[in-house]
């Protein structure tokens, strides 16, 4: 496996994917090294701040992964950081920060694949997009 | 072991729910709108039963037919009846029926969705507790229901009720008294039976606020597809299995109706009751008449074991295992500003705002009522001043550990 280039924090609530078996002992996802997982109790717990200063420290994007919508074990939780990352519930996602580089998935403990296939595609829209030439 | 059980459960249900994810998408899956879903039957059968009551009689002599007329059939000797009957009234019925047998349906996949996903535990057993009492009110209201058409199997259930009353000690006797409103049955007690069901359907709402009181906005209603889908299915179930009531003696009288020949095959009432001549056996409904299958293979010592017992079972599921309650949540009183973000947030109610003392720099504090916190962090999450924190994960804790990654991938 190549040295990782990026460094892409995801806060992850304990009950939605297999945390488990999907880290390594730097809590790096196994599938993926350049993804680092911090582990919350529900993903309601996430403050926008706290992605903020992810960003603000050197990651190079952010996700949260909760419940699927409508399964939260905590009932909202999943609601309430989408609401604040969507800026419609306070405290909210600042509205400086870059949106492309915080990204939300809502997964249940068995959408392991699904959860790597829609983090592949945040990744991929983190790429830099070549510069449209004009003439 | 049992814990194990349960987290054995929940992997199950969740390998069940992606194969509906698939089916139904995320969005529509109705599995993820369980709880709202007996809440929604219920409002068919309010509408349908207010319905039925304006043409309801609760006598003995005119109940059965004025069910009948109802269902726009004629009755033997009813000279009313053969006039005509209520349009459509067959159908009303029939959603009236079929959507009893749907909400006892729903309730109990609500029911075991909770259970099988471990949601009824801990601080969540008031809506656990409220649950049990609704359940056991949907099947008293339904029972009720099948009283009032008055017919032989109705009989017996009285029958049958009061013999379980009176294989109780003390108060079997005034209890059996109670059921039929005296010594015998007189027309006082389907006006009794009606109180029974129109009353039980009244403490259903009352039972429904208390099993709401600790939900922050409690989904009452299902997903759109999922509201479309039940309603077909139970029109479709009303329209084509209209609950009427036809005899054979009726069968072999207006067999020549075509509307009777044609719902021959949809039998769902027997013949009228008639007081002390009881039937050997009835046409069991499989959602609310297994305490009378009960009472006719096991005895009635049994039956009464059995059913107190698992509802003693389900009354003290809540409460075990025992978790650690270690990580409630803490307010810090000078940081808190009173802003009520985290008590808007909580999701089980759990935080209130209670005013400080006079003087203070700030009007409001939040507080945490412990034994309905749920150590979700949700509050955390709520609160822009780091004024709220879980003891075990401290939001300090959790940025340190962030710092850590980042510097790790840099």
């Amino acid at each position: 496996m190549s040295e990782p280039k990026r460094t892409i924090i995801g806060f992850v609530c304990e009950r939605s994917l297999p945390i488990d078996r999907m880290l390594d002992a730097n809590k790096a996802l196994l599938d993926d090294p350049e993804t680092k997982f911090v582990i919350v109790p529900c993903s309601g717990m996430v403050k926008p701040t706290l992605m903020e200063a992810a960003l603000a420290n050197g990651a190079d994007a952010t996700f949260v992964c909760g419940c699927a919508i409508g399964d939260c074990h905590y009932r909202t939780g999943n609601l309430m950081i989408r609401e604040r990352l969507e800026g419609k519930r306070n405290p909210k996602l600042r509205k400086t920060t870059d949106r492309r580089k915080v990204g939300m998935f809502f997964v249940t403990m068995k959408d392991r694949t699904a959860f790597l296939e829609a983090l592949a595609q945040f990744k991929a829209g983190l790429e830099p997009k070549p510069v449209p030439q004009e003439g | 072991m049992y814990r194990k059980f349960l987290r054995l459960t929940k992997s199950l249900t969740v390998s069940f729910e992606k194969v509906v994810n698939f089916l139904t998408t995320q969005e529509q899956n109705p599995l993820y709108f369980h709880g709202a879903l007996p809440l929604y039957v219920f409002w068919f059968l309010i509408f349908s039963g207010i319905l039925l009551w304006m043409y309801y009689i609760p006598t003995l002599d005119r109940a059965w037919s004025s069910v009948n007329y109802i269902s726009a059939l004629p009755t033997p000797g009813d000279p009313i009846n053969l006039a005509g009957g209520i349009p459509y009234g067959a159908v009303v019925r029939g959603i009236h029926r079929w959507g009893a047998a749907a909400m006892m349906i729903v309730t109990l996949l609500h029911m075991f969705r909770v259970y099988f996903t471990d949601r009824h535990r801990s601080w969540r057993w008031l809506p656990w507790i409220t649950g049990v009492g609704l359940l056991l009110f949907v099947l008293f209201v339904g029972l009720s229901g099948y009283l009032l058409v008055w017919d032989a199997r109705a009989y017996f259930i009285v029958v049958a009720t009061q013999h379980l009353f009176d294989g109780l000690p003390v108060i079997g006797g005034a209890l059996s008294a109670f059921l039929v409103g005296g010594e015998g049955i007189t027309d006082y007690t389907l006006t009794r039976f009606l109180f029974f069901h129109v009353g039980g359907a009244v403490t259903i709402f009352f039972l429904v606020w208390m099993h709401f009181i600790r939900l922050k906005e409690p989904v009452v209603t299902p997903a759109r597809a999922t509201n479309f889908l039940l309603l077909g299915f139970i029109l479709l179930a009303a329209g084509t299995l209209p609950a009427i009531n036809i005899t054979h003696e009726l069968l072999l009288k207006y067999g020549s109706d075509p509307r009777i020949a044609a719902q021959a095959a949809y039998v769902a009432s027997d013949a009228p009751a008639q007081i002390g001549t009881l039937v050997e056996t009835i046409r069991y409904d499989a959602w609310y008449m297994f305490p009378y299958w009960l009472i006719q293979n096991v005895g009635v010592t049994w039956s009464w074991l059995i059913l107190g017992g698992s509802t003693v079972l389900l009354c003290v599921a809540p409460f075990y295992p025992k978790d650690r309650r270690a990580n409630i949540a803490e307010v810090i009183e000078a940081k808190c500003t009173g802003c009520t973000f985290c008590s808007l947030d909580c999701p089980f109610e759990a935080i209130t705002m209670v005013e400080r003392a006079p003087g203070s720099k700030f009007k409001q504090i939040a507080v945490v009522q412990a034994a309905r916190c749920s150590e979700c962090g949700i509050c955390v999450g709520a609160c822009p001043f780091q004024a709220i924190e879980l003891p075990e994960l401290h939001s300090k804790t959790l940025e340190a550990d962030l710092m850590a990654l980042v510097k790790k991938g840099a």
